[in-house]
């Protein structure tokens, strides 16, 4: 699978997923070029730390590490405490703006 | 281009969701990553509240079981938990009930001693008599010996005096007749 930025020579859009580049990866690099991932995110962390998400799981880290001894953590171990309660945990209105939003964008480019 | 309309749009859909947990893992990982950054460099200063607070806990527990700081007699000037000094000797000043004369409190008992034990003794009785009634008007049993003569070494009010009525009484007060 090729992870180049480099776009193909044809703008055509394949399903083939062994030579030419996927959908996703292709929707994935408009996204950066333009911009909006970029924006997206910003809004996503926005939203996250407005309804107390971001500050539920630092607690959540902080009690791992009271647990675990401050200077035996590594970023992996605090990922994996993060990622299943972080993504169920999501309030249902921040998932779906954003997703309205990806979605926009995703039928401005391939129309 | 109907039929396709709805095949893109599960589609988008399932992209969607795709991007949108592309997003929210780099930002879970930026979370992780600044919480390890806090945890490394002891940023938070919750996190060792606890063992802290143990830590004070055992050093006043100390401190209190050391002898050499509670004897108000040996240092002069001991903070007790309210941080009050007091002097080594009680200082307060009242009058005794036997003679009338003024009396330094740490003093008091020395000069009880003086004043109803030794000093008197021919009108032990009737001195101690009076000077019951005076004090004790509920009608306390008249005694020869007054409860407060017969500790001789008395610095604080004690409950249980070898009185010979028997009576207990705290702060200078009987039972109700």
């Amino acid at each position: 699978m090729r992870h180049s930025v480099n776009r193909p020579p044809t703008p055509d859009v394949r399903d083939d997923q062994e030579k030419e580049p996927t959908l996703q990866e292709i929707i994935n690099i408009k996204l950066i070029e333009s911009g909006e991932k970029e924006r997206l995110m910003e809004l996503l962390r926005e939203r996250l730390v407005e309804c107390g998400w971001k500050d539920e799981m630092k607690s959540l880290c902080r009690a791992f590490v009271k647990k675990k001894g401050r200077n035996n953590v590594t970023v992996d171990d605090l990922v994996h405490v993060v990622t299943p309660k972080g993504r169920a945990s999501i309030p249902d209105s921040v998932k779906a703006e954003l997703l309205q939003r990806i979605r926009t964008f995703l039928v401005s480019t391939t129309l | 281009m109907s039929a396709s309309n709805e095949d893109n749009m599960s589609s988008h859909s399932q992209l969607s969701t795709l991007f949108f947990n592309d997003l929210l893992d780099s930002i879970i990982v930026d979370v992780a990553s600044e919480c390890h950054r806090i945890a490394r460099l002891g940023l938070d200063r919750n996190l060792d509240d606890e063992e802290e607070e143990l830590r004070l806990s055992a050093q006043a527990r100390a401190r209190v079981a050391d002898p050499s700081n509670s004897g108000e007699a040996t240092s002069k000037y001991v903070v007790d938990i309210f941080g009050q000094t007091h002097p080594p000797v009680a200082n307060e000043i009242f009058e005794c009930m036997n003679c009338g004369r003024a009396i330094m409190a740490g003093r008091f008992a020395p000069h009880l001693e003086k004043c109803m034990g030794k000093g008197r003794k021919a009108r032990k009785t009737t001195r101690s008599s009076t000077a019951a009634q005076n004090r004790y008007s509920r009608g306390s049993p008249v005694s020869t010996h007054s409860p407060y003569a017969n500790s001789t070494s008395m610095n604080r009010l004690s409950n249980g005096s070898p009185s010979v009525a028997g009576d207990e009484y705290s702060n200078g007060t009987l039972e109700e007749p």
